[in-house]
Parts: structure tokens; C-alpha cells; sequence
């Protein structure tokens, strides 16, 4: 995020001289003066939508910072053994192992976001066919045999928005190649 | 001219009554920016495109512009949180300036003249991750025999790296919080992320800012290269505007 970074005076503090969409979210979602809900119209997709933008940008810009700090790193001289590694291991180990879950649909959501398509669940209901096959190629470290929870998953996931399932769906597909550590 | 149903009202915020509109680009929820008053205070209104729902990216940074315009022209202003759409001005007079006039009057008096800074603090992962290797042989013994078609081990080494991190932590953003120059207004948010060490809000005084920028700059240099400071604002007073 450097690149919207202004460094300024002593230099060591980061001062952001505009508000990247990153920064608007983490500054302003959720956050002010509340309406009742039932004097408010109920706009839809706001809240969907807002969540949405929420969980995928904190999943993008953990993507970035992680890949910035290992295309930076100079310590490791182990060949091929990278920090690549220990980040990604990090960012699945820690209590927020469902965030980076959804790192694989993030790059589709933030289109999905910035053009602001309300049509995209027909986009999302295409990409279901892959999803099986992209998440074995990610996850080439996975044992077999896991494939018996996906039934049960489908039935726990009512949520409305299919890409909101489909979200969970990739997250419990993380939490499984995390050893089965439900949460 | 319209129906209350053709042209609803995006509510921003609550200003003085009498306060000037900020001059800006009519985009989105800002379309039509008016100012809605009642009983001495005004609600910053626009009108939200009937043809869709809101919610794109491009809505929050206008609902993000016109707050922030009004701050930057001084103005005292409560946030509202995104998506505030009543049936009508007519609504935002009786639903919320009337309703609520006495907790509005409050707020506004609250935040008058204050502005909020928003401080993030993460590890500086190459100086931390350093380190644990440096202190912690276990951590480094994974590491450096660690390999790639073994997923329990990387598995181990994250959750030992996340575990010291999660050890350190709170000695870390206790060392930023007594060192920060202005606390009285201060609320703490949860933070997430492993490397995530603070995210608060400050209730600062704008005359004050300056000097509260200079401050943690300080701070920043103190915790250096250890912590990176990163410091958001002057913004309005989102934080600050809650029950709370």
C-alpha cells in the first residue's frame, strides 16, 4: 500500500495522503450514526454487499502485503524455500485462517465491486463447475478423502447469496486442508 | 415535483443547520446534495439512483467524499453509516432530526471542533520474523528443515510463528498506547490480522492535530523498524458517534 503512502516529516510514521478503497472500508464500514432499520428503506445489496466488500478487502490487501514482504525478503538462501511458504503458513495458521479463505474468489469480488454488478451471481453460478479442480491445484499438499464433507456443507450453508455460499464454501475447503480444525 | 418514492434520501450526515454545503461532484448517492433542516440542526441529504442499489465501491468513497469535505471545511458533522436511505426528506426531518434532535444536539456538541485519527500498528514482518528465528530454535529448526511436500510441518511453523506473535502482542500495543500523546478519547478495535498489533481511534482536538501527527510520529520512530505506524486523518468522528 506504499504506493498511496506519503511519507513525510521523520518518514517513520505512514501517513496516507488519499483514501484508497481499502482505506474508506476499514475507516468507515460499519461504522456511524445508525438508522432504525424500520424507518430506514431497505436498499438491497447494501448489507450483503458492504460485508461482501469488508471480508474481500482485508483478504486482498493481506494477499498483498504478504507477497510484497516475500518479494522483498533477502533472508532466506535456502533454495526455493521461501518465505513464500512460512506467510502463506502464517496467514492460514492464525485465528483468521477463514479470511484468507477466500483470497481465491477475492480477485472476482473486487471486480465484482468495483463495477458494481448486481447480475454477477450468473458469473459466480459458472465458476461453481471449476471451483473443484482450482481448489486441487492449490492445494496439491491436501490428503484424499475429504471430499465426504462437501455434502454436509452444502446443507449447513442457507445463507442467500450465492456468492456467499460460494465464499464458505472455499473457506471450509481451507479449514479442511488445515487438518479439519473446525471453527 | 416527484413522488417521495421517486426521489428518496440519502442521508450523510448531520450538520448545524445554516451550514454550507460542500461544493462537490454530484456522483452517485450525492446527487442532488441538499441540506435538510430542522429545529436548528440540518441533515446532509442526497438523492440515491433509483435504477440500482447502492453498495458499489464507487458509493462508499462518495459517501466517504462528502463526509470528508465537510470536515476539511471545518464543519461539525455525525457520520452516518453507509447506507442511511429514508422514503423522503420529509422522513429525515421527522424520523431523525425531530425523533432524535436532543442525542443529535449532543453529538454534534460532542465532536464540535475534534477531529478523529485513525492509528494502525503491524509488525514489520522481515524485522519479526527475524527475530523469532533468531530467539526461537524450534521456530528456526522448522524452517530451515522444512519441507515442501510436508503440509503438517509448514502447518506447524505458521501456528508457532502466529502463537509468538500472539505472546508478543500485548506488551507491544501496551508500549504504543502510554507513549501516544492525546488518550482521553480513545477506543480500541479488535484486531484480526496475525501481524496486526493496535487499531485505535482518537478523539483529537483540531487545533491539537498538529501537533498529535508530530507526536506519533515520534512514537513511530520509537518503535522502529520493529512496528509500523500508520496513521489515517484528520477524519470525521466515525468512531465517536455511537451510543457509546
Amino acid at each position: 500500500m506504499s504506493s498511496a503512502v506519503e511519507q513525510r516529516r521523520g518518514g517513520y510514521l505512514d501517513r496516507p495522503s488519499s483514501s484508497s478503497l481499502a482505506d474508506v472500508v476499514e475507516l468507515i464500514l460499519d461504522k456511524g450514526l445508525v438508522i432504525d432499520a424500520y424507518i430506514r428503506v431497505s436498499i438491497v445489496g447494501i448489507e450483503i454487499l458492504t460485508i461482501d466488500a469488508r471480508i474481500v478487502i482485508a483478504s486482498v490487501d493481506t494477499y498483498l502485503r504478504f507477497a510484497e514482504a516475500t518479494n522483498r525478503l533477502d533472508l532466506y538462501e535456502h533454495g526455493g524455500k521461501d518465505l513464500g511458504e512460512l506467510t502463506e503458513s502464517l496467514s492460514e495458521g492464525g485465528a483468521e485462517g477463514k479470511t484468507s479463505g477466500v483470497i481465491e474468489g477475492a480477485k472476482h469480488k473486487v471486480d465484482e465491486l468495483m463495477h458494481g454488478d448486481d447480475e454477477d451471481d450468473e458469473d459466480d453460478e459458472d465458476d461453481e463447475d471449476d471451483e473443484d479442480n482450482e481448489e486441487e491445484d492449490e492445494e496439491e499438499d491436501e490428503e484424499p478423502g475429504d471430499d465426504e464433507d462437501d455434502e454436509e456443507e452444502e446443507e449447513e450453508d442457507e445463507r442467500p447469496s450465492r456468492s456467499r455460499r460460494n465464499r464458505a464454501r472455499q473457506s471450509s475447503a481451507r479449514r479442511r486442508s488445515r487438518g479439519g480444525d473446525d471453527e | 415535483m416527484t413522488t417521495s418514492v421517486d426521489r428518496m434520501s440519502y442521508v450523510f450526515g448531520v450538520v448545524a443547520a445554516g451550514t454550507r454545503l460542500p461544493e462537490i461532484d454530484e456522483a452517485g448517492p450525492a446527487a442532488a446534495l441538499r441540506l435538510v433542516e430542522a429545529a436548528g440542526l440540518a441533515a446532509v441529504v442526497g438523492t440515491p439512483p433509483a435504477h440500482r442499489s447502492l453498495g458499489r465501491a464507487a458509493d462508499l468513497l462518495t459517501h466517504d467524499r462528502v463526509v470528508a469535505a465537510l470536515v476539511e471545511a471545518g464543519t461539525p458533522v455525525l457520520p452516518m453509516r453507509f447506507g442511511a436511505v429514508l422514503q423522503s426528506d420529509a422522513a429525515v426531518i421527522e424520523d431523525v432530526l425531530t425523533a432524535r434532535h436532543d442525542e443529535l444536539r449532543a453529538g454534534l456538541a460532542r465532536v464540535a471542533g475534534r477531529v478523529q485519527f485513525t492509528l494502525t500498528v503491524r509488525y514489520e514482518q522481515q524485522v519479526v520474523l527475524r527475530g523469532l528465528l533468531a530467539a526461537r530454535p524450534d521456530i528456526a529448526r522448522l524452517r530451515g528443515s522444512q519441507d515442501a511436500e510436508n503440509f503438517d510441518q509448514r502447518l506447524r511453523l505458521g501456528e508457532l510463528v502466529v502463537q509468538a506473535l500472539d505472546e508478543m502482542r500485548p506488551a507491544d500495543a501496551q508500549a504504543v498506547l502510554a507513549d501516544l500523546p492525546d488518550t482521553a478519547d480513545l477506543l480500541l478495535h479488535k484486531t484480526t490480522a496475525p501481524d496486526a498489533v493496535l487499531h485505535a481511534a482518537v478523539l483529537v482536538e483540531r487545533q491539537a492535530a498538529a501537533a498529535f501527527e508530530r507526536g506519533v510520529e515520534l512514537v513511530a520512530r520509537r518503535h522502529h523498524p520493529r512496528l509500523q505506524l500508520r496513521l489515517a486523518g484528520p477524519s470525521a468522528p466515525y468512531d465517536f458517534v455511537g451510543a457509546g
